[in-house]
């Protein structure tokens, strides 16, 4: 962690595939786009280091989740776009659904609503 | 399935990919960059602020180059490449280090698949451990031991309490003839029980019972390698009637393949003992080899005191007095002083597997620290630990995995040398590679190049690589590495000394034995025997055996031609009581001497030399009154002080009749029991007047001018003019008898010389390195003293002097530990006593002069350094 950005949010282990899928699901995208993308959802609180970035752009494609190809981008230049493949919005479904009842799990036992306020 | 095709194909696309990824990651860069500059970043800052922001390429590139899977194998494969690249780009460290590995494990090996072949694979008998040998204690002639008679050997099958059962064999040569060509093959008789106490059966047929033994039925049992040589392996054989020393006998039974049994494992036939009567009372027939099984639970001690009581109680009534009875495991028998040679050469080849080992150690450390430079570099461009590790294990192995191949390559022709170290009692004279011995050396040494090869790896990744950078080319090895290494190179030293001490006081022993002097001249002596069983006929064996070798002299190259009853150094026995003119009958108890037949021409045959008298000559012709010639013990013994020439002396405990034989010359020692044997008294007597003795001269010595080999073919062919059917046998030189009689010896002090040299060379190489390592190291330090003001000749001491106090250190230990090594093997010294003082010293010089050029070199270089470069460097 950077002593300069302490309200960071570290990523947890294993949210940088289901963040990627689900930015992709928006459409094709290049890496930087997508780490823009999930720093500028997050309201900054989520910042995607390249040294996981790419290892696991790569590795999602080595799954077969989602395919590159390379087209200009907005500037004109040659990018390395990556789309969700049918297998991927799958898998995003998947693990969207996990993820929703993990959350929702951990809210309930951090905010434990009081039977009597109801 | 879908994944390993995709991997395939990205492997075809693997340039692409690699191409792709990075300009993938330079797109990101430029991304970045210019999204700081549209934040307000000047071009510049913005290039580095996105660069900082990617972090270390190399790692990114390398992490993500990991998720295409293949990563892994193609790693392996880069780094067993880097590591042959290594090999061949370090010549001589790879060489050294190779080498090095190479004559530890191949040493290793091929002396322990010896050792296991001779000393501890299972013998081919049943409970083998069970099974001792009985010898009789005659004369207190100590461990030796005397050959038992048949007739002590049924006493104690009937009245001992702990054995299950006793079995004897006698010598018995046999003459095949009928079937083919007549032959002569190593023959031996047994006991009927012989089988049941080894415990063995037959291949096929069966073997004969003590029925047919006690009958005295003509049956035999053969070896494999009879059966296969003359009669094709074919199982119809068994029943078939073959001729057997001109009699029929039933082959009913063909032993295994791995059978054998004392003395020789060229022994082919068995046959019954069926004792005659007479023999089987006879308390001084002594020539029989008793083998017995131990009841359960029965302990050698035990067995040893029962036995000696109960043959003091047989031999009772011997005229010679009572006497006890050597009882010894059936295995140290046949292995006998190979026991001992193997055992200090195994410990030898340990020795130097162990030297080797250090030295690969010292290399590796050496080595290691040159590298931390460079693993410092890699470590800063961004290699992670992992890999770093991963690469050094991979170089190592390939220098182990060329080492281990190195060893097996030297192993097999090692193994094929020390084959003539199995003994002649004992079977399967081919030595197997144990591979459970290659495969812990080799891990040993794997273990050593691993440790010592990852170490710098280790350490390098361990530390921050700007603090090892910073550091410059120093090192961190300290004091404490260096104590380390010094330890290393004392041991080292210290076992190569024991090496070579011992390799000292083995070739001392050998050389004594080589100038032993045999009484004969043994080059270019031809010998070969002619069983002379069809000659029962005394005029008429006279007559063959002065005709044959009549016609082995007419031979062009031949230059004299004799006849023996024994061939010189090959038999310890024939040995009969004598008693001389004027003594009384009781002394013969005490009077036993070696009794040779020899023909008129086998004195100048051999080469003998007279002390006194005359050697026979035409005279000595059949008579009541014949001569006798002596050798020295004979005449030292019974006639200290005077001339025995002329004395009388008749042969015989118990013959009262039988002729007086005139002593009518004394020769010198001639080493009839063999080479190494002691001497003992003999008396010679001419073929023309030994009537009176079964004793049959049937060895033909020849002297030749040429090559003994080359007359071979005329000496067969001069003795079949005179008839067709002798058997002709056992064709051999007093050369080869006499290197076959020093071949443990001279074989123990050829590999020990061997293991020693290497050793010498091993330490020497191991000082060489750590002072030229330390030099490496301290370049720095040598440049700031020699800028302080020490002269190259400081310099020069200094190393010099260190590389001195390891090796005299070692020297010390090694001398000392060299006494004990000394005791070990008196086995192996043949009650000879060389001088461990010489060794020592001997041993002192070479070392020092070797070691002084290996500590020279560095300490040269060293003396060499030019401060201002030194400085530089920096």
């Amino acid at each position: 962690m950077r002593p300069d950005a302490p309200s960071r949010v570290e990523l947890l282990q294993g949210t940088l595939d289901l963040l990627i899928l689900r930015t992709l699901l928006a459409g094709p995208a290049h890496g930087h786009a997508i780490a823009k993308h999930i720093q500028r959802s997050s309201e900054d609180l989520l910042k995607v280091e390249t040294g996981s970035l790419y290892p696991a752009l790569h590795r999602l494609e080595a799954k077969g989740w989602i395919a590159p190809s390379w087209e200009l981008s907005n500037k004109g230049k040659r990018a390395r776009f990556y789309r969700l493949t049918r297998l991927g919005r799958r898998q995003l479904a998947a693990e969207q659904s996990k993820w929703e009842a993990f959350s929702r799990a951990m809210a309930l036992i951090l905010n434990p609503v009081d039977p009597e306020a109801q | 399935m879908i994944s390993f095709f995709r991997k395939l194909r990205w492997l075809m696309q693997r340039c692409d990919k690699e191409a792709e990824l990075q300009e993938e990651l330079q797109f990101h860069l430029q991304e970045e960059a210019d999204q700081r500059q549209e934040e307000g970043l000047t071009e510049e800052e913005a290039r580095w602020a996105a660069h900082r922001e990617l972090g270390n390429v190399a790692l990114v590139e390398e992490d993500t180059r990991a998720t295409w899977g293949w990563t892994r194998l193609e790693q392996l494969a880069r780094d067993a490449g880097h590591g042959l690249r290594l090999v061949r780009l370090n010549p001589v460290f790879s060489t050294i280090a190779i080498l090095t590995l190479a004559l530890g494990i191949g040493g290793i090996t091929a002396m322990f698949s010896a050792v296991y072949a001779i000393l501890i694979r299972p013998l081919p008998y049943t409970n083998a451990d069970r099974l001792v040998m009985i010898w009789d204690e005659l004369s207190g002639e100590g461990r030796s031991g005397h050959m038992p008679t048949p007739a002590e050997w049924l006493e104690w099958r009937r009245h001992n309490s702990v054995f299950t059962d006793i079995a004897a064999t006698q010598p018995g040569d046999a003459i095949l003839s009928g079937d083919s060509e007549p032959e002569e093959v190593p023959a031996r008789k047994a006991t009927g029980n012989f089988w049941s106490v080894l415990g063995v059966k037959p291949l096929i047929g069966r073997v004969f019972t003590e029925e047919e033994d006690v009958k005295g039925v003509r049956v035999i049992v053969i070896s494999h390698g009879l059966w296969q040589r003359r009669y094709g392996g074919s199982s119809t054989v068994l029943g078939r009637k073959i001729t057997v020393n001109d009699k029929p006998y039933e082959v009913i039974g063909v032993m295994p393949r791995q059978f054998y049994f004392m003395p020789a494992r060229s022994i082919d036939i068995w046959m019954p003992a069926s004792f005659p009567p007479w023999m089987r009372t006879n308390f001084t027939w002594h020539d029989a080899q008793v083998v017995a099984r131990l009841k359960p639970g029965m302990t050698l001690e035990r067995a040893r005191e029962s036995m000696a009581a109960l043959s003091r109680q047989v031999t009772a009534k011997d005229f010679r007095g009572p006497h006890s009875v050597i009882v010894t495991p059936l295995r140290e028998e046949l292995t006998g002083k190979t026991q001992t040679a193997l055992v200090v050469l195994l410990c030898a080849s340990a020795a130097l597997q162990l030297i080797a080992c250090v030295n690969l150690a010292n290399l590796l450390m050496s080595r290691g620290a040159v590298r931390a430079r460079e693993v410092a570099v890699r470590a800063a461009l961004g290699a992670g630990r992992g890999r770093l590790i991963a690469q050094f294990l991979t170089e190592s192995l390939v220098l182990a995995g060329l080492g281990t191949v190195g060893g097996l390559a030297l192993a097999v022709p090692a193994m094929r040398f020390l084959e003539t170290l199995v003994p002649e009692t004992m079977g399967a004279a081919r030595l197997a590679l144990d591979w459970r011995v290659l495969a812990f050396s080799a891990g040993v040494a794997i273990v050593v190049t691993l440790t010592f090869g990852l170490a710098p790896a280790l350490r390098g990744s361990r530390i921050a690589p700007q603090d090892r950078l910073r550091e410059g080319g120093r090192g961190s090895a300290g004091v404490r590495s260096y104590l380390f290494q010094h330890s290393l190179i004392v041991v080292e030293t210290a076992l190569a000394v024991v090496l070579l001490t011992t390799g000292g006081l083995l070739l001392q022993t050998f050389q004594h034995l080589r100038q032993i002097d045999l009484g004969i001249r043994s080059e270019k002596l031809l010998t070969l025997e002619t069983p002379l069983f069809r000659y029962e006929d005394f005029d008429r064996r006279v007559a063959f055996v002065n005709a044959e070798l009549e016609k082995i002299r007419a031979i062009p190259g031949v230059m004299n031609a004799g006849a023996i009853s024994r061939i010189p150094l090959t038999v310890t026995d024939q040995a009969t009581f004598y008693l001389l003119e004027g003594q009384s009958r009781d002394s013969v108890a005490e009077q036993v001497a070696l009794t040779r037949v020899v023909s008129r021409d086998y004195f100048a045959t051999v080469g003998a030399r007279l002390r006194e008298g005359r050697f026979f000559d035409i005279a000595d012709r059949k008579s009541e009154s014949p001569s006798a010639v002596v050798n020295e013990s004979f005449a030292n013994h019974n006639f200290p002080e005077r001339s025995p020439l002329g004395a009388r002396l008749k042969f015989g405990r118990l013959s009262e009749k039988g002729h007086w034989y005139t002593i009518v010359g004394v020769v010198k020692e001639i080493r009839d029991r063999g080479v190494v044997e002691e001497l003992k008294p003999a008396v010679y007597r001419v073929l023309e007047q030994s009537d009176q003795t079964n004793d049959l001269p049937s060895g033909i010595v020849v002297r030749t001018a040429v090559e003994p080999a080359s007359i071979i073919p005329a000496v067969r062919q001069a003795i079949w003019s005179v008839d067709r059917n002798q058997p002709v046998a056992r064709i051999q030189t007093i050369e080869e008898i006499v290197d076959r009689q020093l071949s443990t010896s001279s074989q123990s002090t050829t590999l020990l010389s061997a293991f020693a040299l290497l050793a010498l060379l091993l330490a020497s190489l191991g000082v060489y390195g750590v002072l030229s390592y330390a030099v490496t190291q301290r370049t720095n330090e040598i440049g700031v003293r020699m800028a302080l003001g020490a002269t190259s000749r400081d310099i020069l001491l200094s190393f010099g002097r260190r590389g001195l106090a390891l090796t005299l250190t070692g020297l010390g230990i090694g001398l000392v530990l060299g006494v004990m090594a000394a005791r070990l093997m008196t086995a192996l010294l043949y009650g000879f006593q060389p001088r461990y003082a010489m060794a020592a010293a001997a041993v002192s010089l070479v070392l020092l002069a070797v070691a002084a050029l290996a500590s020279f070199i560095p300490a040269r270089r060293a003396s060499r350094v030019d401060p201002l470069i030194a400085l530089r460097n920096e």
